[in-house]
């Protein structure tokens, strides 16, 4: 105990050094002034006194050395000395130190950007209990499951232990007109108990809430704490209330703690229900029995000491009876067999669901890539310079250590000078960081539903900056500092620091490291250039319809209309707005292209055997007349739907080209049959009319597809859902408010939401813009860095061989000579750089292969473009210290000798 | 120069304390006189040692220091006992107390194995 109190006094005593050293000198001179005065006493002549006190005390210095060394502690002194003289080392170079401190904020910032990105993505665990035991169920690789296949893997005693189940949606909180959206969860019974979450308030759900239609206290909620805070304002009251969602009553029974966000990273959930209630929203076509609907995620906890692996193995044994509980009866043969074939495995699950994980994993570890190499090439120029440095400061070395410093002791200092550039550069790339994952998650959400990634900068990013900021500064810190004391006393002393021919020898590390920045800036461009090409090529491509100025209008009808009058609404709703001024034109459709809503079937040519080998998989739509009108569609043959094609007129079809090129060749389809297979309401014989150039469906990057459009009026099986496109002539912004009034006044009650065609569309594209401008961005850095880096080395070497030019231009060399002298170093590193960057950037490619887009990842323009840049900025970069060094006057260049 | 036995490094803050236990609070110069003193001049103390073993026992929080002024006015840094240096004292004295006994026994075998 004392003794960790002296410790702690003594770590105190670091501060305030000045005043403890005056009050020791006076505590001496006060027992030494005492003792002259005794010996004054006792007779002695005032000298003798004072010099036998002296006698008496000892060395009065090495007295002080010894309580100096007890008063504090004698490593951190001579660490603190090693900060004061390392600050004001860079008070001394302020350009320098900037310069460093500026480039190692940017690339810390940049790294610690990004990390906190991934980490939260990918790595961070789910608040709960025990979350490296969570594991995901997958059914052949893929996630999600149907309910009865849920029920199934729930009751049956398996290897994963509990069991939970869980899907994300979208609850609509309006009473009528547009959505008001909410993020919610359908979760299982035992959810929240599996999990580990307590409630904030009132009662989470309990097995018996998870019941077909609604369990014993009818339908009930748990809302999210924000929700709660948002929404309710935080009052206790909340339990009990009466929520509505999609128009249906739901009672609140309780509140997540402010912890828990649900088990998605991206999103914090607002409200969850129990997958029982499911029926309540869709009492005429609920999920619940469905063997064909894959809506549901589940999780598992697994026992102590049983690994995923494991968990897989036990599985196996299961799953051919889940598989023959569940197989689904409508399926034909061949179906079945593959249904019955899936195999059931668990992986683990501890960071929860990502969205963003799944879709921008590959860019997100990409850019972490670049950024990382944007930080090496930061740190060659700061080791450059440091090198320069310490040649400057041989002479300051060589006399320490003549006069008797130890190499580690100057080791030690000079680390301690590069650790101080990183501690200086840390605070600024915080907060680099905190802007920069703000702007990259901005960059990756979408307007009508922003990321909601949870940044905050936990012990996980806190310990990557702190590894990053000391890993950089040995890398660039230590060669300079070894280099520096390698430098022996006496010859350092003797050469009397002066440039001469040996100089350009030495600097040979310097000349390596700007190689390697250019192989990595060579890279880094290279990756811009696939990138930027990437977002070109996606942007021109061509989407087979014009998406400006297209207002796509989303109705829902929910519960409210039965479906034998769904079409004449849709109808109805229809004229309406193609009535409405500003609007040029209108048209409906099942699946909005970009929706992400798809659906298929098969279709072959009317006549062909159905068992056919041929792949006959068809993409399927419904439109209303006018829709290819209105989206600027270009009809090839035949004609357009028109209002003649409704219930029991004969069956007709719109095909795209595709589909008549891969069925008909070189015939013309108009007039001829598709036989179609979509579902038991879509079957049977269609009258080919029209044949329309190929149109994108759901994403840019798709191949092409055949597609096969049907009229929306000649649907058996009408959805309560559909879409209106309306062309307008107007700005949305007046006409919104009218097409509002005219569904009320069509139905009250119906949900609409409003959205432009282009921004859903460019929306689609904003991984690749993302990439391409945080490429581009990074690789102009990189560039800018490494043309500073080999200018900075030309000058100094050139300034280096002053005397070698002076006498080579007295002996008569011509300036061109001179400045090709220069230059040739310059060429033999771009090169030797540029070579090295090439053979790096096409064994890398291969990896960004999936983010590159109508363009091969080994794309040779690319390459080529970027070797070109870089070589005429870095001949640029070495030409003016050239230049200056052909203008030496040769007499002044030696004189200075 | 006579030869006088230098005070062990261990047994200074013993006298140290022991000393302000009995004058109460006192100057390095004064303690450093009271030692010799007390041992009859027959100790030789290094008036410089004393001070870093000052500093020792004051960090450890047994002893207590403040500037004052000497009997013939001059400025001094006094030193006093604190209650953990009291309570340390007679634990000290106590060890030494033991330790000298045992090592007696060496210096007297046959008593010792008796």
């Amino acid at each position: 105990m004392r003794k960790l109190r002296g410790w702690i006094v003594r770590f105190g005593s670091l501060f305030g050094k000045g005043r403890k050293d005056r009050e020791l000198q006076e505590e001496l001179e006060s027992h030494i002034q005492m003792h002259t005065e005794d010996n004054l006493r006792s007779g002695m002549t005032a000298q003798e006194a004072r010099r036998q006190a002296m006698i008496k005390f000892g060395g009065i210095e090495s007295t002080k050395e010894a309580y100096c060394e007890q008063r504090g502690l004698p490593l951190l002194d001579s660490l603190v000395q090693d900060l004061r003289y390392a600050w004001r080392n860079l008070l001394g170079s302020p350009g320098f130190a900037l310069a460093s401190i500026l480039s190692l904020a940017l690339g810390i910032g940049a790294n610690t950007a990004i990390f906190s990105i991934v980490n939260a993505v990918m790595l961070r665990s789910l608040p709960v209990k025990d979350p490296h035991r969570l594991v995901q169920f997958t059914i052949d690789g893929d996630g999600t499951f149907t309910n009865p296949l849920w029920e199934e893997i729930r009751d049956r005693q398996n290897a994963c232990g509990e069991t939970v189940a869980y899907s994300s949606t979208e609850f609509d909180l309006a009473e009528e007109g547009e959505r008001k959206p909410a993020r919610g969860m359908w979760v299982s019974g035992d959810f929240f108990n599996v999990l580990g979450v307590q409630p904030a308030l009132g009662r989470l759900f309990a097995r018996d809430d998870d019941v077909h239609g609604g369990g014993k206290q009818g339908p009930v909620a748990v809302i999210s704490h924000d929700f709660w805070q948002t929404h309710f304002s935080g009052e206790p009251g909340v339990i009990g209330k009466v929520l509505r969602l999609d128009r249906q009553s739901f009672e609140i029974v309780g509140v997540t703690p402010q912890a828990f966000r649900g088990l998605d990273s991206d999103h914090g959930y607002e409200v969850a229900i129990p997958i029982g209630c499911e029926p309540l929203f869709h009492p005429d076509r609920s999920s619940l029995g469905n063997r064909s609907t894959w809506w549901l995620n589940i999780l598992g906890r697994l026992p102590d000491g049983v690994t995923a692996h494991q968990g897989s193995e036990r599985l196996k044994v299961v799953a051919a009876g889940i598989m023959q509980e569940t197989l689904p009866g409508d399926w034909d043969a061949a179906g079945k067999q593959s249904y019955l074939k899936q195999r059931l495995q668990v992986v683990p699950a501890a960071a929860g669901f990502s969205g963003v994980r799944s879709q921008y994993g590959a860019a997100l570890l990409t850019v972490m890539t670049v950024v990382g190499f944007v930080l090496l090439i930061a740190c060659a120029n700061i080791a450059n310079l440091l090198l320069a440095r310490a040649a400057a400061r041989r002479r300051e070395f060589s006399i320490r250590m003549a006069i008797g410093a130890g190499r580690a002791r100057l080791i030690r200092q000079l680390l301690t000078e590069s650790l101080l550039l990183g501690l200086l550069g840390v605070p600024a790339g915080l907060v680099l960081a905190k802007w920069g994952s703000r702007f990259l998650v901005r960059l990756l959400s979408t307007a009508g539903d922003p990321l909601q990634i949870d940044l905050s900068l936990d012990g996980m990013v806190l310990l990557f900056t702190a590894g990053l900021t000391v890993g950089t500064c040995l890398l660039f810190g230590l060669a300079p500092a070894f280099r520096a004391v390698r430098v022996a006393a006496h010859e350092a002393l003797s050469l009397a620091s002066r440039g001469t021919v040996a100089g350009a020898n030495r600097f040979n590390l310097g000349k390596a490291l700007v190689a390697g920045q250019i192989a990595l800036c060579l890279v880094l461009m290279v990756a811009a250039g696939l990138f930027s090409a990437t977002l070109r090529n996606v942007l021109r491509e061509p989407l087979g319809f014009d998406q400006h100025k297209v207002l796509a209008i989303e109705i829902d009808t929910r519960q409210l209309v039965p479906a034998d009058q769904r079409i004449a609404l849709f109808e109805t709703l229809l004229q309406k707005v193609r009535q409405l001024p500003g609007v040029a034109s209108a048209a409906t459709i099942l699946f909005k292209p970009f929706s992400g809503s798809a659906q298929n079937g098969f279709a072959f040519p009317d006549g062909e055997d159905e068992r056919d080998t041929r792949d006959s998989r068809t993409w399927l739509n419904r439109v209303s007349p006018g829709y290819f009108k209105t989206m600027r569609a270009t009809i090839l043959a035949g004609r357009e739907f028109e209002e003649g094609d409704k219930r029991g007129a004969e069956k007709v079809v719109i095909i795209d080209e595709k589909t008549a090129r891969d069925y008909f060749g070189t015939q013309d389809p108009i007039g001829q049959c598709l036989r179609g297979d979509f579902g038991p309401n879509t079957k049977g014989r269609f009258l080919i009319i029209g044949v329309v150039k190929d149109m994108k469906y759901a994403e840019i990057r798709e191949p092409k597809r055949r597609t096969a459009f049907l009229p929306m009026a000649q649907n058996g099986d009408p959805s309560p859902r559909v879409t209106i496109l309306a062309r307008l002539a107007a700005p949305p912004a007046s006409v919104i408010p009218a097409i509002r009034a005219a569904t009320t006044e069509a139905r009250h009650g119906l949900s609409v939401s409003f959205g432009e065609l282009e921004t859903q569309i460019s929306e689609s594209f904003r991984q690749e813009k993302a990439v391409a401008l945080l490429s581009s961005f990074f690789g102009g850095l990189a560039l800018f860095l490494a043309v500073v880096g080999l200018y900075g080395v030309t000058s100094y070497t050139s300034a280096q061989r002053r005397n070698e030019i002076g006498i080579r231009m007295a002996l008569g060399a011509q300036r061109n000579a001179v400045i090709w002298l220069v230059l040739r170093d310059v060429v033999v590193i771009i090169s030797l750089g540029a070579a090295l960057g090439l053979a790096i950037a096409l064994g890398l490619a291969r990896l960004i292969a999936s983010l590159v887009y109508g363009l091969s990842p080994h794309d040779g323009r690319s390459f080529l473009f970027a070797a070109l840049v870089l070589s005429i900025a870095g001949v640029l970069a070495g030409i003016f210290p050239a230049w200056r060094a052909s203008r030496l006057d040769p007499s002044e260049a030696l004189r200075c000798e | 120069m006579n030869s006088k036995p230098d005070v062990w490094q261990g047994t200074l803050a013993l006298m140290v304390l022991k000393t302000l236990e009995r004058t109460g609070s006192l100057h390095g110069y004064g303690i450093a006189r009271q030692i010799e003193q007390t041992s009859a001049d027959l100790l030789k103390v290094n008036y410089g040692t004393l001070y870093p073993a000052l500093l020792k026992l004051e960090q450890e929080g047994y002893i207590a220091s403040h500037w004052g002024v000497s009997d013939n006015n001059r400025k001094a840094k006094y030193y006093e006992l604190t209650r953990a240096g009291r309570k340390q004292v007679e634990k000290e004295a106590q060890e030494w107390e033991r330790m000298t006994e045992i090592v007696a026994r060496f210096l007297s075998p046959k008593e010792g194995l008796a």
